[in-house]
């Protein structure tokens, strides 16, 4: 059985747009001007139970939306949703039984009291037996490392502190199914690292499908073998994470370093005649030439600049997921497999 | 049953954050005193000019001020919803309450609970008593139940109008006024209904029924047998108007549209 199947998903916000100045003003009073903003347009996918699921997109390309009608929070405008084989807002109670959710910018615990004081209100709130807390949430707390935190009220944590304890709060009644939007933002590598070793280790244990958004895709590289793409409310790509670096990414690029002082024309006019890009980073100062994905062209223009400057260091590297997801949305859509 | 035993969980807990607060509690408690006393001395004044308005004795009228603080203590102990649109709607925790498996407006109502204004009940119960004895009330066997029916459905009319205001925020974005427009009007439920002119009358007994909460069923204490229909009509109109209020915000949760990240 399918995590989660959408068909057609479609939500609309009406905005207004005021007129501008006071006379604006005035006539907005009696007559508004509305648009019908499709926030999510039309989009379908599936999620196979145990799978972990990247979802991406810039600021505002519906993301959130989605997630918001996935967990029964937002009604949609049209579309069918199935997840874990109920209609989110229709069964709402039953429903978000199944599922934990995690909102990196919204605190689920409440704010005065403790830690532990709020786990034990959540256990009851979803109904979780003492046997099942003792068994599953000792291992939670531990491979979170959140011992020490449990007896001080969430005000007092800091952000690193306070986002593992969201995180085992979502999991108090064990859900096969976790929402989690943008649950490494503002954390430090340590902290994010922690987090990915969990919810690989929980996906692995409990089979537990995840469905993940967030800015940092080193998140996504981390953890997701799929990735579905947003862009204005569309899905513009979805599929293997592997398959999109593939396609994609056929490019490579080469970094400098030069022991002398070199600028740019020179350079350019050292590979005059070859299919090369050069840029200049000042902050590192590194050149960089893109070039298409052939060995014979790589070895060729390392040997014309070897031969023409002072070498102090130089780097090959594959153009990296970041740089490919930036390239999707200057582009457009993407075709690959 | 699981929604009493919730109950009790967010009562502990509350009570736990509370105690935590002393000072916090004093000062509240002597506020609240306060605005009583107030009220209190506003009844005195307007009856050192009169000895009678529209029929009804200086003893009279403090009594039913002081019936009319014990469902309001319930109230306010339980319906804390003022701060709705601010706090569920614009900051978005709305999307939290929306994520557990309990019914979002009892969820909201326990998050707000504020047992201390209970205190207030006995304020009011020490009004009646005093007002009641200078009176030569008999107390019958069935008064204090009457008394309970009485205070409940009192308390579930004010929930029901209050909730019933709070789901204008599913609609309307900006924040709206009327709430303290609606808690002066309310006001107006503690004195006899008889004293306004007609169309005064007719909104606060069904449209909103605040005389429900004051004159209505304490004129039933005092004797006052013109009045017994709508005294006995309070847990009704209490049920009828707090069943109102659950339909329209099970209907605005729906359109609910989230807070921007």
């Amino acid at each position: 059985m399918n995590a989660i199947e959408v068909k057609n998903l479609r939500k609309e916000f009406k905005a207004y747009s005021s007129r501008s100045g006071l006379k604006g003003a005035f006539r907005d009073l009696f007559t508004r001007n509305y648009k019908i903003i499709p926030a999510v347009n039309d989009i379908s996918f599936s999620v196979k139970q145990g799978e972990m699921v990247g979802y991406i997109g810039e600021n505002g390309a519906g993301k959130s939306t989605t997630i918001k009608m996935l967990t029964g929070i937002l009604t949609p405008t049209s579309g069918q949703i199935q997840v874990n084989g109920m209609n989110p807002h229709k069964e709402r109670e039953r429903f978000v039984q199944t599922i934990g959710v995690v909102f990196g910018q919204r605190s689920q615990l409440w704010w005065d009291i403790a830690v532990q004081e709020s786990f034990r209100l959540l256990k009851k709130v979803y109904k979780v037996s003492d046997e099942q807390y003792e068994d599953h949430m000792q291992h939670v707390i531990r491979t979170l490392d959140i011992e020490p935190l449990l007896d001080k009220p969430v005000r007092k944590l800091s952000l690193g502190q306070r986002m593992r304890c969201e995180l085992a709060a979502a999991l108090i009644h064990n859900p096969p199914l976790l929402f989690l939007d943008e649950p490494t933002i503002g954390l430090d590598v340590l902290v994010k690292l922690k987090i990915r070793e969990f919810l690989k280790e929980i996906n692995e244990k409990y089979n537990t499908t995840i469905l993940l958004t967030t800015h940092d895709l080193s998140d996504i590289e981390a953890l997701c073998e799929r990735v579905i793409l947003l862009d204005g409310g569309k899905v513009i790509y979805d599929g293997g994470l592997h398959d999109l670096k593939e396609n994609l990414a056929d490019g490579k690029e080469l970094h400098f370093q030069f022991l002398e002082n070199v600028d740019l024309p020179a350079v350019k006019k050292a590979t005059n005649g070859m299919p090369v890009k050069w840029e200049y980073d000042e902050k590192e100062q590194v050149f960089i030439a893109n070039i298409e994905n052939d060995d014979l062209l790589i070895s060729q223009i390392i040997a014309v600049i070897v031969a023409a400057f002072k070498i102090k260091d130089i780097k090959i590297n594959e153009t990296s997921t970041e740089e490919i997801i930036r390239n999707i949305y200057e582009k457009g859509a993407v075709e690959v497999g | 049953m699981f929604y009493v035993s919730m109950f009790f969980q967010y009562i502990s807990q509350y009570a736990k954050t509370r105690l935590q607060y002393r000072a916090d509690l004093f000062v509240e408690f002597f506020s609240d005193l306060m605005s009583q006393a107030i009220n209190l001395i506003f009844i005195l004044v307007v009856f050192g000019h009169t000895d009678k308005l529209g029929g009804w004795s200086r003893d009279e009228i403090i009594f039913i001020y002081g019936f009319f603080l014990v469902p309001y203590a319930v109230f306010s102990a339980f319906f804390n919803i003022w701060n709705f649109n601010d706090r569920y709607i614009v900051k978005g925790e709305l999307d939290r309450i929306l994520t557990r498996p309990i019914h979002s407006l009892f969820q909201i109502i326990l998050e707000g609970i504020e047992l201390e204004s209970l205190l207030g009940a006995i304020t009011g119960i020490a009004v009646m008593v005093y007002a009641g004895s200078r009176l030569g009330l008999a107390i019958s066997w069935y008064d204090p139940f009457l008394f309970i029916l009485f205070v409940i459905g009192g308390a579930l009319v004010y929930g029901g109008i209050f909730v019933m205001l709070a789901c204008i925020s599913f609609w309307a974005d900006a924040k709206t006024s009327i709430m303290p427009m609606m808690y002066n009007i309310s006001n107006y439920g503690r004195y006899p209904v008889n004293i306004y002119n007609k169309l005064i009358r007719f909104v606060l007994t069904w449209i909103l029924p605040f005389a429900f909460v004051g004159v209505y069923p304490a004129s039933f204490f005092l004797g006052k047998n013109e009045w017994f229909w709508y005294a006995f009509l309070t847990p009704v109109i209490g049920i009828v108007f707090f069943c109102l209020s659950v339909i329209l915000w099970n209907y605005g949760v729906k359109k609910y549209r989230g807070a921007g990240n």
